[in-house]
């Protein structure tokens, strides 16, 4: 290991939502990764499904050229799963009975949807009086848009985000399962806030969440600007302002990339000198970031020139040795067989039920005293029916075929 | 949310002792849900991002990304060089239940900001560390910006894809716009921040170490997911199989159908076309593989539309369907001004100007911003006398020595 900071005390062992229960109705991307997250700190999440309505990656998705089941869901990986059919009266009344033992409800459906099963936040806390509930919608619960279908493109479209990346002379850019995964981070953010609250006062609250608004909250700089300037940013590919080189070079290999960040004098010194390139520090197309900014075309002509002749690994040992920011492009590959990323935990090595062997993404954070964890394989469609059903809510055995046979665990 | 009545983190104290948009962030989305947050600045200057792109006014730099990422905190300043400077920030640490840090790993001892010395001064305080590979770790003491934590979380590889990645097929990958990727990062610090606080009552104070490129390998798992299907993503294989960007006559919307009644909304929306009616395409994987085709003819017949047209209908049919909106359409949208998503800020050079607060609600409420940044130090007097009780005579004396 490199230079580290030891945590000052041991770890209790047990995560920080350790005994938090979530009753998680969420489907897809967004919804799910909110939960995965409560569930990464230690909560116990119970995923509802059902046969006829299961989670997006237990079917083909051929949008997205995926021609079969996903063998496994990272945001499905640390839940619980049971079958619950919202359709019949009595699957409603398990579930306000499944609310009534959880601590945080998640949800995930078209708004008005959970008004008219009867399971909206009023409802819900008639079940359960202090109960925390996080609705995630493409627009939020109200407004004369809440009725608005969206996936992820269509967030960062709505809110601006993708209409500002891009190359300056292309079209808007789609944002991908980042925009409802980060979508999911921000609603476990708020949720986590209000469930902090309820700790202290005792009041449970409604946290509502709107994808194409935390689009929005990625460009709040130009929407600021934009207000109070009139000054409406455009698409400007890899560019930051006034700050060059900032790009992404090509380097040894196919399809083999490097990002290089030289903000400051002191840095672009470093980085001349790292080059064995002392010209460029007399050269007056560069003798200034302002220079540098303008003429950075020419600049990423001559670097390119250089970073074609190393792979990604040597530019970055070589600059980052200078203080300069630079950073291979990661793949999925480059990510699972970092060696940083293995000794942090953030790549976890796991074995499936069936002795399949795979990496997984595992907690994004070290929390010294009370570490988060991943825990499990994905579930299968009802696994844990007799566990939930049975334990936690307390139906017999013969109750629970009765339900199974009525197609209410279903 | 005037009375902070929802807002969930009121009472809390956070120091927040930050040079990045990351951390500055975390602290940020923390005031905003009513935590009281000190920024500790150097003095002079202050925060090199003061002086950030986008710009608000040129002459004197004043930047809209300092502006947005630091609405509702308190400012104080403080040379941390100084063993006086270091007395003073212990003494709002004591009173803190957080501290957010991004001084690199290796500086730290020298602050006195390494995790031993904070947890043997301050044993209830959680030490939230953001930095861009993390507090440990072969690559804890890299030097990351923006793009670096993009394309280290993996995807800054995967972008563009659809009509952008079509359109200029040779070029190198491009970001998202700003600081997507510290953000997310922040955003990921708040989330264990928090479950800290949750647990201090039992364990007392922890550090937590929270790094940029893991909250960003985090939101980007799907391509983990997807190598351990035997795929590895790159940009030409992600791209969906038809939907997408489409250019109208007056701009741009993007559409995407997941469900097969959602095509069948897209089908009549295009109005019921000989193509689209052609049996074979009611089977979704022979749309995926048809895809180019059906993107040609969309693409074709979108040119013909209007935007606003094309979303208001196609919504009306359940196609999920949305405006690339730009910064004007957005601050005037209906859905925005009816969710409160803007509030005002007041601004000293340029008067009351609407700011986006947050992407949630609470309780029905949105969130406020109780508060602009203001200059390097200008709560130096609330806070290091009227707060921490000392006098102004002691005050003046460090502005003197160059402390605050």
């Amino acid at each position: 290991m490199g230079p580290s900071e030891q945590a000052a005390k041991p770890a209790t062992a047990m995560p920080p939502l350790h005994g938090v229960r979530v009753a998680d109705f969420t489907l897809h991307a967004a919804g799910p990764f909110c939960a995965h997250i409560l569930g990464l700190l230690g909560a116990e999440c119970i995923k509802v499904e059902t046969v006829e309505r299961p989670d997006i990656f237990r079917k083909p998705h051929p949008v997205y050229g995926r021609m079969g089941a996903a063998t496994f869901d990272q945001v499905a990986s640390n839940k619980l799963s049971v079958q619950l059919n919202l359709k019949q009266p009595r699957g409603i009344e398990l579930a306000k009975r499944l609310v009534a033992v959880s601590d945080i409800v998640a949800e995930s459906f078209r708004p008005g949807v959970m008004e008219r099963l009867g399971l909206n936040y009023e409802a819900l806390k008639a079940v359960k009086r202090d109960i925390v509930m996080v609705s995630v919608s493409a627009s939020g619960q109200t407004g004369p848009e809440r009725g608005y279908a969206g996936y992820a493109p269509l967030f960062g479209a709505a809110g601006g985000l993708g209409t500002l990346t891009g190359y300056e002379d292309g079209p808007p850019t789609e944002i991908r399962h980042v925009m409802d995964h980060s979508t999911g981070l921000t609603a476990a953010m708020a949720t986590l806030a209000a469930y902090l609250r309820k700790k202290r006062t005792g009041a449970g609250q409604h946290v509502d969440v709107a994808a194409r608004d935390v689009a929005c909250g990625f460009i709040g700089d130009a929407l600021l600007q934009f207000a109070a300037t009139g000054i409406a940013l455009r698409r400007t590919g890899n560019d930051a302002p006034q700050i060059a080189p900032h790009n992404v070079y090509p380097c040894a290999g196919e399809d083999s990339w490097v990002s290089i960040v030289v903000s400051t004098d002191t840095e672009w010194r470093a980085f001349a000198n790292a080059l064995e390139r002392p010209a460029l520090l007399t050269d007056p197309r560069f003798a200034s970031a302002h220079m540098r900014w303008v003429h950075r075309r020419e600049l990423d002509t001559e670097i390119s020139a250089w970073t074609h002749a190393h792979t990604r690994e040597a530019v970055t040992r070589i600059l980052q040795a200078a203080g300069v920011s630079a950073f291979p492009s990661y793949t999925a590959q480059d990510i699972v067989d970092d060696p940083h990323l293995n000794a942090r935990g953030t790549i976890e090595s796991r074995v499936g039920p069936e002795g399949e062997a795979r990496k997984v993404v595992g907690p994004p954070w070290r929390l010294s005293r009370t570490p988060a964890k991943l825990d499990g394989w994905t579930p299968k469609l009802g696994e844990h029916n007799h566990y939930v059903f049975g334990q936690l809510l307390g139906l017999s055995d013969e109750e629970i075929e009765e339900l199974i046979a009525a197609r209410v665990i279903y | 949310m005037s009375d902070l009545h929802n807002a969930p983190l009121a009472g809390f104290t956070v120091v927040e002792h930050a040079a990045g948009v990351a951390a500055s962030y975390a602290g940020r989305m923390m005031a905003v849900m009513g935590a009281t947050v000190i920024k500790v600045e150097p003095p002079g200057e202050g925060s090199a991002l003061r002086r950030a792109e986008p710009l608000l006014t040129q002459q004197p730099a004043a930047s809209a990304l300092f502006h947005y990422l630091n609405a509702g905190k308190r400012f104080v300043t403080c040379d941390l060089e100084s063993a006086q400077g270091r007395g003073l920030l212990s003494e709002i640490m004591e009173r803190a239940e957080l501290f957010i840090d991004d001084t690199p790993v290796s500086r730290r001892p020298a602050l006195q900001l390494d995790a031993p010395a904070i947890d043997a001064r301050h044993p209830q305080l959680v030490f939230l560390s953001v930095l861009p590979f993390g507090a440990a770790g072969p690559h804890a003491d890299y030097t990351a910006y923006e793009l670096n934590v993009f394309h280290a979380g993996g995807e800054g590889y995967l972008m563009p894809n659809g009509l952008t990645l079509e359109t200029f097929p040779e070029r190198p990958p491009v970001k998202i716009y700003g600081h997507f990727a510290e953000l997310i990062g922040g955003t990921s610090a708040v989330c264990a921040g928090i479950s800290a606080l949750l647990v201090r009552d039992q364990v007392g104070g922890q550090f937590v170490d929270v790094s940029v490129q893991d909250a960003n390998i985090s939101v980007g798992c799907f391509a983990i997911q997807r190598l351990g299907d035997g795929v590895l993503e790159n940009r030409h294989g992600r791209s969906f199989k038809y939907g997408g960007v489409l250019e109208c006559s007056d701009g741009y919307v993007g559409v995407l159908t997941l469900e097969q009644r959602q095509w069948e909304g897209l089908v009549k929306l295009v109005g019921d076309p000989e193509w689209a009616l052609d049996p074979a395409l009611r089977d979704p994987l022979e749309r995926s593989r048809r895809g180019a085709e059906i993107n040609r003819r969309l693409r074709a017949w979108a040119k013909t539309q209007r935007v606003d047209d094309l979303v208001k209908q196609g919504q009306a049919l359940s196609v999920p369907l949305a405006k690339y909106n730009g910064p004007l359409d957005i601050l005037e949208s209906e859905q925005s001004k009816a969710r409160g998503v803007f509030a005002p800020l007041e601004l000293s050079a340029l008067g009351s100007v609407p700011a986006f607060t947050a992407p949630f609600q609470l309780n029905g409420e949105a969130l406020a911003l109780t508060r602009a940044a203001v200059e390097p130090g200008a709560d130096n007097q609330a806070i290091w006398c009227e707060w921490l009780g000392h006098n102004t005579a002691e005050l003046a004396q460090w502005e003197h020595h160059g402390t605050v």
